[in-house]
């Protein structure tokens, strides 16, 4: 009757009415800064005056932007490859292997995703100053693969337990070598899991700042520090029009995901 | 097993190592010991960011279960097409550039923003509240980031709930309320216990919303460690304060993984 929401009476309106509030509170500042960069105020008032596409011109305008979104995007994709493969590997170590230690093993890998960012990002600092990698190309993706793989890791692990191995032996009992059976039969059964890692791996770099404000050096900045140098500097429209961009990107990128998520479902 | 090389390898190179070097130099720079360790637990004014951090924290982990709860309750009971697009709602949010959001936070809740401009406007109040630069701002701004942490887990539970216990309650003669106390909000503990500590624990190393939302005032652990490292070049302390949080963090985390395991339940794995 709790979990029955016919029989709930009166406190269905109650809970429905939380909901409305919690969604609102969750689209809000995402509506918002949309509307904002539309805006002509240079003020950020609300509502503006009047509506313009000046800071999308004044962004497309500047070099400066548009080079740390392709930093931005070469690191993410670079990152997407080497996070998918590695995760896919890992993932069939994890699920499939029988070793001691093995759910150790899965802890280890997963860490990255509890452990404070700022930690890791200092360390990493020191590491790379010492290296001489801080401020490359190098750097940016060594650290986003870190944050990267745990994603990739999980989204692969879960579509892989679900699909039953036997197939794949009795593919190899028919004839085919284990790699092909594992392309011809495995790949194609997870592959829902394979474009969720894909998907989260690119966000995951796409949306990292902390690492990003640390490895970054004048010369080469990814696009979410070029919108914290300048929301340090003020409160520009130009940084409303560049996180609507950032919106933009990753609610289209969602639904894409959304859509294999729910084919898995089906 | 050498599958997990690769995987392994990397984290070990860039995850491992710097973290053991920020150990090193937190002992040996600039001498030999544990005079920075003792310099952060002694100070004052860093005795009062550490309690700021666990103070802003637990509030955080307050607000979000408060509203998390009904969220999660909600997405379980919805009929599935409004579930589905509620459920949309908390993943876009999620997703959304961190930056893009708390930005969004800093214009919305200024003196001369939407919310305030509002609530004057329709006479409830009459002068601006201070929404930003204090704790009342990093709180609804890293609520924002944290609830769909707390909602997931918390959903996970409630739906693998068997509901024909609840009826069997309310055949025998349990109020919807007894119900409620009694059976719902038990069942539900793993599911709140696990949410709970992972919005804590996340939220002790934040770093972005505190910087952009918060006041000088109630300044926290992760913008300490970055100012120290990033702008006075302190290595020694700052490796020494960024080792307590991780110290901290993973004490937790250990503890979460005792009590409930929750990895077990998004990896799947047996």
């Amino acid at each position: 009757m709790l979990l029955d929401f016919d029989r709930l009476g009166a406190l269905r309106w109650v809970l429905v009415g939380i909901g409305v509030v919690i969604a609102v509170y969750l689209i809000l500042p995402i509506v918002f800064i949309v509307l904002l960069s539309f805006g002509s105020s240079r003020w950020l008032a609300f509502p503006p005056p009047y509506w313009t596409v000046r800071w999308y011109q004044e962004f497309f305008a500047d070099d400066q932007w548009l080079t740390s979104i392709f930093v931005s995007l070469r690191v993410a994709v670079v990152v997407t490859v080497l996070s998918t493969l590695l995760g896919l590997m890992a993932a069939l170590g994890i699920v499939r292997g029988q070793f001691p230690g093995r759910s150790l093993v899965r802890a280890f890998l997963l860490t990255p995703m509890v452990l404070p960012v700022v930690v890791l990002a200092v360390g990493l600092y020191a590491l790379t100053l010492r290296a001489g990698i801080n401020g490359t190309f190098l750097g940016l993706v060594a650290a986003h693969m870190v944050i990267a793989l745990p994603f990739s890791v999980i989204a692969i692990s879960n579509s892989l337990v679900s699909f039953d191995k036997s197939i794949e032996d009795a593919a190899v009992l028919c004839g085919a070598s284990p790699l092909w059976a594992m392309w011809k039969v495995t790949l194609p059964a997870i592959r829902s899991g394979v474009a969720a890692a894909a998907i989260f791996s690119f966000l995951a770099s796409w949306d990292e700042v902390v690492l990003a404000i640390f490895m970054s050096s004048p010369r080469l900045q990814t696009f979410p520090v070029r919108i914290w140098t300048t929301l340090q500097q003020d409160l520009t429209p130009v940084a409303a029009a560049a996180s609507s961009l950032i919106i933009g990107l990753t609610t289209v990128l969602l639904l894409v995901g959304f859509l294999f998520a729910l084919r898995r479902r089906l | 097993m050498a599958l997990l090389a690769p995987a392994v390898l990397v984290l070990l190179v860039f995850f491992v190592v710097p973290v053991c070097m920020l150990l090193i130099r937190s002992v040996t720079e600039p001498a030999q010991g544990l005079g920075n360790y003792a310099e952060l637990l002694q100070s004052s004014s860093y005795r009062i960011i550490f309690a700021n951090t666990f103070i802003v924290s637990a509030l955080v982990t307050v607000v979000s279960l408060l509203l998390g709860f009904p969220l999660a309750w909600l997405l379980a009971i919805l009929p599935r097409t409004w579930s589905l697009l509620l459920f949309g709602i908390v993943i876009l949010s999620m997703w959304t550039n961190l930056l893009a959001r708390t930005f969004a936070w800093l214009v919305l809740l200024q003196t001369t923003g939407v919310i305030n401009r509002t609530l004057v406007g329709i006479g409830l109040i009459e002068r601006p509240l201070p929404l930003v630069n204090n704790l009342v701002g990093v709180t609804i701004g890293m609520t924002y980031i944290m609830l769909p942490f707390i909602v997931m887990p918390l959903h996970a539970t409630m739906t693998s709930l068997d509901p024909l216990v609840f009826r069997a309650a309310s055949l025998c003669g349990a109020t919807r309320w007894q119900v409620f106390r009694r059976i719902f909000l038990p069942a539900c503990m793993p599911g709140i216990m696990a949410g709970a500590l992972m919005v804590f624990v996340m939220s002790l190393g934040y770093y972005i919303t505190p910087a952009l939302l918060g006041g000088t005032a109630n300044m926290m652990v992760g913008e300490l460690i970055a100012q120290l490292i990033q702008s006075l070049l302190n290595w020694g302390l700052g490796g020494a304060a960024a080792f307590l949080l991780l110290i901290v963090t993973l004490a937790l985390y250990a503890l979460q993984l005792r009590l409930f395991d929750p990895l077990k339940q998004i990896t799947g794995a047996r």
